[in-house]
């Protein structure tokens, strides 16, 4: 019985995955990969790791629901109107999927997968909290901040309204006398503008 | 006793979507609205379109039957209850914002992506209140965050965490002072293409997830089924309704502001007052 | 029979009105469409009953028949000539048992067809340039500009709002190009139509305000005359918004609230939404008085 639905989940999670490359919008493609891994939160919760399993969900949901707002910023495109291309750069992309297929596939395959079932009266949520906040709190901690640092510094870099006016207008740190040479680099006149990344997956 | 329980899931759902209704005075309405035609706008996306109230219906569903209706007895008996509503919680956004984009028009577009801006901030809140009163239960189920109120309602305990979750509540039940998805100045937003039965779907669908969002909120911080005389699941009942009038009432009495400025205080005021609410709750379970 | 028991009970039910309000007729339409019985419709495709009021330029004519065909069948219009508010309240209550009794429908007044074919022109069938832009279906697609907050390269999107649309004031047509919902550029493509004096009362401007705050029945209990029954009113009104000669949203919607006329000198009103978000560019238009608004579009015509 939980095989059945193991294979179903499996099979939902691999079709929504393969959605994400065939539909026409960015929208609809976010929402096919989350609920792939809401599909793959099932499995968790079937193999008996009901936190992560859930957690998948809830944290995928959220995820997806910040890429799909900023799609719909970079291009707004309601209801998918205006068709687009979900793949590009297709060697590369191909190369670089069957690199991951047979490297994660190796992994399933050769890693020795424990055999023995959960006991039904053991503490599965407990155990996964203590093992995260005491042997494992290094890594989770170093993880949880380096990922904060990154969101403040991406959001500080992509500001307009820097600390010495705005950021596009060749900005000037203070000199280090009064009135002296700015410190660090000059500034070369106005901003260039990047090129604009769009988003696509 | 699943089948019991199943069935208490779905009469409640259905009572009290029906109470809500009445709370709401929008029963003629809805009798009214299921009598017209639907129009179809230009190029929408149809499946998303049909699918969203559908979602938003199933999600109220799910989010009740975490709920226990008795001492110890929930549909859906999980060590990890309280995440299950957080998932829901989340899903709640996406099916908003689908139920926005979909119909592809200017108003309900605007009304999808200033919904997940405040809904995404809301979640936050909600989260951290939800945790705090895991701490005395030392469990995320809900079925032992019941039994560690046998003593004392969390409402007492943590202060802080209806008013809180009161607000969440507004936000996912698209009410009053947090309905940024159909507001009037957006033509009601979201809903402002749906017409016939489909409006009136998305409104019941929307009553649903306000006899959800009310129960949680009962058992979390009210004890849920417990109480002297009365059977559990009337108090689950009538604690459910208490909420449920008083949700329906801040709706119609407090007024909205713009959304830039209510992000302002959600990030501001409303997340370290929650960061406040889990720190005295951690420093009580200690 | 069932169908008929069934429209007796949706007879029951308030009637879901659309207002599109014509030269003069502001001040009655609110009062009228405050009365219990008659709910007003934020969008056509709520309502079944479209009331029009007063007489409308002949240009605005097309945009009143696609008004109407935006309301679900069956639909009716009720027109709004001299009669008195009593009268009107009771046709439009006939037309809404004669729609829920299932005897009378109204038919398109405009050909039901895009403007333009699908003219996709990319490689997979996409409108425009790089999969953005172009104009399929004949309506024009967002494209890409600088943000005018932060320069960054978002999607802008031009749309025409008005003349009837119940968050502006009526007749006003707005060109807005909006990025999110923050205004990157406004034009008045149509002045608001000239009303009397009376669409100034404070009581009715009042509850302009506080309808797009959310509040219904409070806007519906000031319009009457009564108190409103809700907390937080100016407070959610943010400060600073639609400063104009030294007074703010806020202030006039306090000077409603009392009871006092509030009258405003003549604002540039491009000037005044460039900048704002669309909850706010709405709020501030309900907070000018209507004579403010309609001097602030027509500047050369007397109001």
């Amino acid at each position: 019985m939980t095989d059945l639905a193991v294979a179903l989940l499996a099979a939902f999670a691999v079709w929504t995955g393969w959605r994400v490359f065939r539909v026409d919008s960015m929208v609809r493609a976010s929402f096919s990969l989350m609920l792939s891994f809401v599909a793959v939160g099932g499995i968790g919760v079937l193999l008996s790791a009901p936190y992560i399993g859930v957690a998948t969900v809830f944290m995928m949901a959220v995820e997806m629901m910040v890429m799909a707002i900023f799609m719909v910023m970079f291009m707004m495109n309601p209801a998918g109107l205006n068709p687009m291309m979900m793949v590009h750069q297709h060697r590369l992309s191909i190369g670089a999927g069957l690199v991951a297929f047979i490297g994660l596939g190796a992994a399933v395959l050769l890693s020795p997968l424990p055999r023995d079932p959960v006991p039904e009266e053991a503490q599965v949520v407990a155990q996964l909290g203590h093992e995260l906040l005491g042997p494992s709190m290094l890594i989770f901690e170093t993880a949880g901040v380096t990922l904060l640092a990154t969101m403040v510094g991406a959001v500080i870099l992509s500001s307009r309204q820097g600390r010495y006016g705005a950021a596009d207008e060749g900005a000037r740190p203070p000199g280090l006398t009064e009135g002296g040479e700015p410190a660090g680099r000059r500034p070369e006149g106005g901003g260039g503008h990047g090129h604009h990344h769009h988003g696509g997956h | 006793m699943t089948l019991l329980l199943a069935l208490a899931v779905l009469g409640t759902l259905l009572a009290g979507t029906l109470f809500a209704a009445v709370l709401d005075r929008t029963a003629l309405p809805l009798v009214a609205a299921f009598g017209r035609q639907r129009v179809e706008t230009e190029a929408p996306d149809r499946m998303n379109r049909d699918l969203a109230p559908a979602w938003y219906l199933a999600l109220a569903a799910v989010g009740l039957s975490v709920v226990p209706f008795a001492p110890g007895l929930a549909l859906i008996d999980s060590p990890v209850g309280i995440v299950i509503w957080g998932a829901c919680e989340a899903l709640t956004v996406v099916t908003v914002f689908l139920h926005g984009w979909s119909p592809n028009a200017p108003f309900p577009l605007i009304g999808a992506y200033r919904y997940a801006a405040i809904g995404l901030p809301v979640m936050l809140p909600s989260m951290f209140v939800l945790i705090a009163a895991a701490l005395p239960a030392e469990s995320l189920s809900l079925v032992a965050i019941v039994e560690s109120q046998r003593e004392i309602w969390n409402v007492v305990r943590q202060p802080l965490g209806l008013p809180l979750f009161l607000v969440v509540a507004l936000a996912l039940t698209l009410r009053g002072p947090m309905d940024y998805a159909d507001a009037a100045d957006i033509a009601s937003g979201t809903s402002a293409e749906d017409s016939g039965p489909a409006r009136a779907a998305w409104q019941v669908a929307r009553l649903a997830m306000l006899v959800s969002v009310s129960a949680i909120a009962a058992t979390v911080f009210l004890g849920g089924p417990l109480g002297p005389v009365l059977p559990g699941p009337v108090w689950l009942w009538l604690k459910t309704a208490v909420l449920m009038a008083l949700i329906v009432w801040l709706g119609d009495r407090v007024a909205r502001t713009t959304p830039s400025r209510m992000l302002g205080i959600l990030w501001v005021v409303l997340l370290p007052l929650s960061f406040l609410d889990l720190v005295i709750s951690g420093v009580l379970a200690l | 029979m069932a169908v008929t028991r069934f429209g007796s009970l949706a007879a029951r039910a308030p009637v879901p009105i659309f207002a599109a309000i014509g030269p003069g007729r502001q001040a009655d339409v609110e009062r009228l469409l405050a009365r219990r019985g008659l709910r007003r419709a934020h969008s056509p495709r709520d309502a079944a009953v479209l009331l029009v009021s007063g007489d409308l330029p002949d240009d605005m004519l097309e945009a009143l028949s696609r008004v109407h065909a935006q309301l679900p069948h069956p639909r009716a219009t009720v027109r709004w000539i001299d009669e008195t508010a009593d009268e009107i309240a009771d046709r439009l209550r006939d037309a809404w048992h004669d729609l829920c009794a299932g005897v009378t429908d109204e038919e398109d007044r405009l050909p039901d067809v895009p403007p333009n074919e699908w003219k996709g022109v990319g490689p997979h069938g996409q409108g425009g340039e790089g999969m953005m832009g172009g104009t399929p279906y004949g309506r024009s697609m967002a494209m890409t500009g600088p943000d005018i907050r932060d320069g960054l390269q978002l999607d802008r999107y031009t749309a025409r709002i008005g003349p009837f649309a119940p968050m502006l004031p009526p007749g006003l047509v707005l060109e807005v190009t909006l990025q999110g919902d923050v205004i990157c550029d406004a034009t008045v493509a149509n002045a608001a139509f000239a009303q009397p004096a009376g669409a100034d009362a404070p009581e009715l401007c009042a509850g302009r305000v506080v309808r797009l705050l959310g509040l219904e029945a409070a806007a519906d209990r000031l319009i009457e005359g009564k108190r409103p029954g809700a907390v937080w009113l100016r407070g959610a009104v943010p400060s600073g918004l639609g400063l104009a000669e030294g007074t703010e949203a806020r202030g006039r919607l306090g000077a409603w609230l009392a009871g006092e006329v509030v009258t405003v000198a003549p604002v540039d009103l491009p000037d005044f939404l460039e900048g704002a978000e669309w909850s706010e560019a709405a709020l501030l238009l309900a907070s000018l008085p209507p004579s403010a608004i309609i001097r602030a579009t027509r500047p050369t015509e007397v109001a």
